[in-house]
């Protein structure tokens, strides 16, 4: 089936960029398999009929967060001999996947008990016009409280950013 | 071939968390910091996107786009702070940032 080998490639792409991610040495590199994954997670959102999400992760993760890191990651220029020391990273990985592999079979375990269906959706799920109603009808306070919170993140960053402060009095 | 359903969504959103969690323990890279945490909130992103659909209800979507939205202030606020850290110590050494240590 196609959506089945959708799904894997995707979710090859994902763990991969995220490994590579957690792995890499270069913080460049790292950030370039981050963006990998981000898209990735944005195919993911398109195979689940999540339009806007596809929409929003696109512009949002990979978009400003990803051309952010990167701006910040080129104009620091971090020299290789700078980058903090990390002796026998790969073996405290490796321990951790140990760790954590139990967990994720439990938890497949756990959810092979819930129904295999999923629901059937209407015509227009989580397409733009369902999902702007929903967002302005039942989720406006949330809506506006998150406006007031990027409002202050960017007066925040812009404050923090400024070279000297003027009148420090 | 079987068929997709929820339990691969959780099971994938569940090992991302995991990824993200190592590198938010282990690496001392602080821009790695920010990786990894966007890391974990994406993956609680596609478990919220997928019972969504699961249920056929659209308020995961709507946690999922306040979550993107988080995301995006914080690290808009975060990366500020550490470009001004590496101007006044040339390091973004997680392990050297003891200067509130009691």
């Amino acid at each position: 089936m196609l959506e089945n080998s959708i799904f894997v490639l995707l979710a090859l792409f994902l763990l991969l960029g995220s490994a590579g991610m957690v792995g890499f040495k270069q913080t460049l590199f790292s950030a370039i398999s981050f963006m990998m994954a981000m898209l990735a997670l944005a195919g993911m959102f398109a195979l689940l009929d999540n339009s806007f999400l596809f929409l929003a992760q696109i512009m949002v993760s990979v978009g400003a967060v990803v051309v952010l890191s990167l701006l910040v990651i080129v104009s620091v220029n971090v020299k290789e001999e700078n980058l903090p020391k990390e002796p026998a990273k790969f073996r405290w990985m490796l321990f951790a996947v140990v760790l954590v592999a139990p967990l994720a079979i439990v938890i497949y375990k756990a959810l092979t008990y819930m129904p295999h269906t999923w629901a059937k959706t209407g015509e227009g799920y989580g397409s733009l016009k369902m999902m702007g109603m929903t967002l302005f009808k039942d989720w406006v306070l949330p809506f506006e409280i998150v406006s007031v919170l990027l409002l202050a993140a960017m007066v925040g960053a812009i404050v923090i950013a400024r070279k000297e402060p003027s009148n420090d009095a | 071939m079987m068929e997709i359903t929820l339990q691969h969504y959780l099971v994938l959103s569940t090992i991302l968390f995991a990824i993200g969690l190592i590198g938010v323990m282990r690496r001392k890279n602080l821009l790695l910091l920010f990786f990894a945490t966007e890391i974990l909130l994406n993956a609680v992103n596609i478990a919220f996107a997928a019972i969504s659909s699961y249920y056929g209800d659209l308020t995961g979507q709507m946690f999922a786009f306040f979550i993107i939205a988080v995301a995006a202030s914080e690290v808009a606020v975060g990366l500020g702070l550490l470009v001004l850290w590496y101007k006044r110590t040339g390091k973004i050494d997680l392990d050297a940032m003891t200067s509130m240590r009691g």
